[in-house]
């Protein structure tokens, strides 16, 4: 059966593109702030305008990554690849690890974390592909077991899902010691398991389990349970200390800011005081010039996006597409939500970069691509939320109104 | 398809889907709905907290340090610096950021003989920062350091004080501390007026403390310069008068020496030396602080005899007296039950003398008697003549009171005519110098005004203010008082150049030119009494230079000393004729008729 093909889902298209237009416009005020504290501290020479120029670059780039999932590479042919995929991205995760440790130059290496390839010009981090090709996976995976009647059985299904996000975990959080997309993978995968259809029992026992041994790890490691210290101290008011200096600026961006914020180009702890203003604390930057106001509806920006990726997953005809949504979803929200958390002493800081505001190429052309395929897998949504497929009478895109001109018989 | 083989249970996984998709929305709105109101609680509720934080972590209050006024001394009519400043550089460095080969190997190229540390030494130190590697680099090679684009290398400008004629009048000059305030002399004296008034920068700033333009309550001062001070003091001659006064030193029991010349109808001074002098640029290796002293006005002191020519003065201009007048010379005096006796006691002079006789062979019955004269009564020192004498000494000569100079100066200490025990005594030892403290400079401007004709001047060793390549005279207030007649100030300086025949005869003082002085040597004072074995004395000469026929010109007065060494007013005679020839010399003075 074939569902007829009608209008993408236009708040996530226009969410999506706002969201980098905003970007945009943050790097552009403060990137010369960053350039010339950078210059000033490490004797660097940067332009004014690297930075924007940098963000401009990668907006482009995802916007090419954005169509082409969007309007020309098919998802089901992505899904026929979906295994290819994830052991190539495994493998290129891997890969980089082994580099890492013989010291090799093509990894590219910041505070004795290898997490990129170093392409000359450009660098490229293989833990976003992870993000991506799991949620392929993933998707693939379960729709198979779940075609099968294999899904919760313990040989046939949890073994070999174990043992790929085992895997991916393993690379992203040990070997490249990002917590950050370790935090994302976690998500993606509860996010899908949960909307997966397996007994909820067994879904609750392995978030036990996992939680079990995120504390086992935050706690054994010391470097983990000084940013845990740090978050506990700026939520007691302790005193500032050269662990708090990153949570304190930011709250202190977030909260010279006001209702109104200090304006464009008037953000004083984006000349060095904050760090990684460009990157993962520039929602705080945005807090100090956009105020509340500003803040608040790039929330409401983000809510409304994430709420639409669970309508069009609801709507949408099959459980691949649906898991697949879901993913996307679970990927985003944690991003965004541990973001922010951070910036506002919710949760320690994990270094987290904010989809499609925060400087950085890689994982935006990444979740830029995977919106996309959201967009596409929009255009065959049923108006319905599916409950019996042979009864579809009518397909258009999620809540799209009757008058619209994409309105067809099947 | 293959799910239709499964409908029935395809629907409830649908539905639990459902329900479980509305987990995830509640995820959402709980999630950002917490976030939503954290944000309020910070930018809201908060606000106004954060501000003051942030106010206290950006504002950045720097004082704009003003520019420390030069000095300058007067070469052949022009103004010439002597004391400048120097714009000098620290360089710092962050060892955990900053690479150490290119940073190390920069230093030695440039400026091996600046550097401070011990570069292992800092570069295995855990977790330093922050370290100053090298210390007073000169601009030229702060640059050329700079150009070689090191990263994380900072180079913080510092104003260093430059001696450009190194030892020269040090005690006159002074230096500035590391604090930068002036300490001593000139640099201490003026401060003030050196250091200008700094201004203030209050404005938000960077992290790395640089000015932003953002932020709307930015304040600027800006500093006002401090003022370049011309020295009346003439470069050459100060720099002549050292030099032979340091030979002077070389070849006699003393070891201090301090010299002041002074132009007598003017005020204005001309050198100013004391030495040994010490570097105002390393003052730190000075061991005993007394080396800054300026001994010409610094440190009053009993100049003795040469006090004679005030007292003859006063008893000349009050018509009780003339270089004529005479009375019997018995070597001492009885007054208070106290025997003062005479340093010159030879048969020749013992019996009737002339007044003029007893200041040639400077004697102590003579001032006395003239003391005597001055209460009308020649046979008893009496209540008139102290007070007279005091009047003489403190209100006209000002003896004991400071003269008004731009500098900082002791203000020494005269006995008062009434009160007090044993004051006919002290008058009598006052009237050739001794129990008074007063300065070469006081010392030295009352003679002028004894040989001037007659006026007292507040003297001066500021000439103005260096401003726009022009020298604007200070607005100080300046005293003229005319204390004597022409014809006592006349009589003084025959007598006076009659002290000197001698020395014309002897081929000392070349002829064509009117030289007039007189000696003083000191007892010192020790344990409360003056030390009659007079194993430590202070020799002083105070004279004048003129043309033959003509007024005086130069006032030039010699002190030296030493520690435990009996330094009579004879080596500060010779130096006395050593630099009046010098300064005949430097001046180009044209000899009189003969």
């Amino acid at each position: 059966m074939a569902i007829r093909k009608h209008h993408a889902d236009l708040t996530i298209l226009f969410t999506t593109l706002g969201l980098m237009a905003l970007g945009l416009i943050i790097i552009y005020a403060i990137g010369p702030m960053r350039a010339n504290v950078l210059n000033n501290t490490y004797g660097t020479d940067y332009d004014a305008n690297y930075f924007f120029i940098g963000q401009l670059r990668s907006v482009a780039l995802s916007l090419v990554a954005f169509f082409l999932a969007f309007k020309v590479i098919p998802y089901k042919y992505l899904q026929k690849y979906a295994k290819p995929f994830m052991i190539l991205a495994l493998a290129l995760s891997a890969l980089l690890w082994l580099l890492a440790m013989t010291g090799s130059s093509l990894a590219k290496c910041e505070l004795g974390e290898c997490r990129w390839f170093n392409l000359g010009a450009v660098s490229f981090q293989p833990a976003e592909l992870i993000k991506l090709a799991l949620v392929v996976y993933l998707a693939d995976f379960i729709t198979r077991k779940k075609e099968n009647g294999e899904l919760g059985k313990w040989q046939e299904f949890w073994l070999p899902f174990i043992a790929v996000c085992g895997a991916s975990l393993f690379l992203v959080v040990i070997a490249q010691g990002d917590l950050g997309t370790g935090v994302a993978l976690i998500a993606i995968i509860f996010g899908m398991l949960l909307v997966s259809g397996i007994p909820a029992r067994q879904y609750l026992i392995m978030l036990a389990l996992v939680l079990a041994v995120a504390v086992g790890s935050v706690v054994t490691s010391s470097h983990r349970m000084q940013r845990v210290d740090a978050w506990l101290d700026t939520l007691t008011g302790a005193e500032s200390s050269d662990s708090t200096y990153h949570i304190d600026n930011a709250m202190l961006a977030i909260g010279t800011g006001g209702f109104f914020g200090v304006g464009i180009g008037n953000s004083v702890q984006a000349t060095g005081y904050l760090p990684e203003s460009i990157n993962d604390s520039v929602f705080a930057i945005m807090g100090e010039t956009f105020g509340f106001v500003g803040l608040f509806l790039v929330l409401a920006v983000f809510a409304a996006m994430l709420i639409r990726m669970l309508k069009v997953a609801e709507h949408t005809t099959d459980t691949n597409s649906n898991l697949f949504i879901v993913g996307v979803f679970s990927w985003t929200l944690a991003q965004v939500v541990v973001n922010i958390a951070a910036m506002t002493s919710l949760v320690p800081v994990t270094g987290i970069t904010l989809p499609l505001l925060s400087y950085g190429g890689t994982s935006m052309v990444f979740i830029a691509f995977a919106i996309g395929l959201v967009l596409q897998l929009s255009c065959y949504t049923s108006r319905e939320v599916i409950s019996n497929h042979e009864n579809i009478s009518s397909r258009r895109r999620v809540g799209g109104t009757h008058h619209t001109s994409s309105r067809r018989s099947a | 398809m293959p799910r239709n083989n499964h409908q029935l249970s395809k629907v409830s996984t649908k539905k639990s889907a459902k329900s479980r998709i509305g987990i995830l929305r509640n995820v959402v709105l709980v999630a950002f709905a917490i976030i939503a109101v954290r944000l309020f609680c910070i930018q809201i509720i908060e606000h106004d907290d954060w501000v003051a934080k942030a106010d206290e972590q950006h504002t950045l209050l720097e004082t704009i340090v003003a520019r420390r006024g030069e000095i300058y001394m007067m070469d052949k009519g022009e103004p010439v610096p002597v004391v400048l400043n120097q714009t000098t550089y620290q360089i710092v460095i962050d060892p955990t950021v900053t690479e150490r080969e290119p940073i190390e190997k920069a230093l030695r190229n440039y400026a091996p003989d600046y550097i401070s540390v011990d570069f292992d030494e800092i570069y295995n130190q855990e977790g330093l920062r922050y370290a100053i590697i090298a210390k007073n680099v000169p601009r030229n090679l702060a640059e050329q350091i700079a150009s070689e684009d090191i990263g994380a290398v900072w180079f913080k400008k510092n104003n260093q004080r430059v001696y450009s004629e190194g030892q020269l009048a040090s005690g006159l000059l002074g230096f500035v501390n590391a604090d930068g305030i002036g300490q001593y002399g000139v640099e201490g004296s003026l401060n003030e007026l050196l250091s200008g008034k700094d201004g203030l920068l209050k404005t938000t700033s960077d992290v790395n403390n640089v000015a932003l333009s953002i932020g709307k309550d930015n304040v600027k001062i800006p500093a006002e310069d401090g003022k370049n001070v011309v020295l009346s003091i003439d470069r050459g001659l100060e720099k002549g008068i050292e030099k032979l006064t340091a030979e002077a030193l070389d070849n006699t029991a003393a070891s201090n020496a301090s010299v002041l010349i002074m132009n007598p109808n003017t005020g204005e001074i001309l050198t100013m030396a004391n030495l040994p002098n010490y570097d105002p640029a390393n003052y730190g290796n000075v061991t005993d602080a007394s080396a800054y002293n300026n001994y010409t006005l610094d440190v009053p002191y009993e100049p003795a005899s040469i006090c004679k020519s005030f007292t003859f003065s006063a008893a000349i201009n009050e018509g009780v007296m003339t270089p004529d007048t005479t009375y019997f010379n018995k070597h001492y005096e009885e007054v208070d039950d106290w025997k003062i006796w005479n340093a010159e006691r030879r048969d020749a002079v013992y019996g009737t003398l002339t007044m003029r006789d007893a200041l040639y062979w400077s004697l102590n019955t003579g001032s006395i008697y003239a003391l005597k004269l001055l209460g009308g009564n020649p046979n008893a020192i009496n209540q008139q003549g102290r007070e007279k004498l005091f009047d003489y000494y403190y209100n006209k000569f000002r003896l004991g009171q400071v003269t008004g100079v731009e500098l900082a100066e002791a203000e020494g200490y005269i006995e008062d005519p009434n009160e007090g025990w044993g004051r006919d005594s002290t008058y009598a030892n006052m009237t050739f110098g001794q129990n008074l403290q007063i300065t070469m400079l006081q010392t030295a401007t009352a003679f002028s005004a004894v040989i001037n004709g007659g006026t007292w001047r507040t003297p001066s060793v500021v000439k103005g203010y260096y401003e726009d390549d022009k020298i604007v005279p200070t607005d100080t207030e300046r005293i003229e008082d005319k204390i004597l007649t022409d014809e006592t100030s006349a009589t003084m300086r025959s007598m006076l150049i009659y002290n000197r025949e001698y020395l014309v005869r002897g081929g000392v003082d070349r002829p064509g030119y009117d030289i007039g002085g007189k000696s003083g040597t000191a007892q010192v004072v020790k344990n409360g009494a003056y030390d009659d074995s007079f194993a430590e004395l202070v020799g002083s000469y105070i004279g004048f230079v003129a043309t033959s026929g003509e007024m005086p010109q130069y006032v030039i007065m010699t002190k030296m000393w030493g520690a435990n060494q009996s330094v009579d007013s004879g080596e500060a005679l010779n130096l006395f004729s050593t630099l009046s020839s010098y300064l005949i010399d430097y001046y180009k003075l044209k000899p009189g008729a003969v």
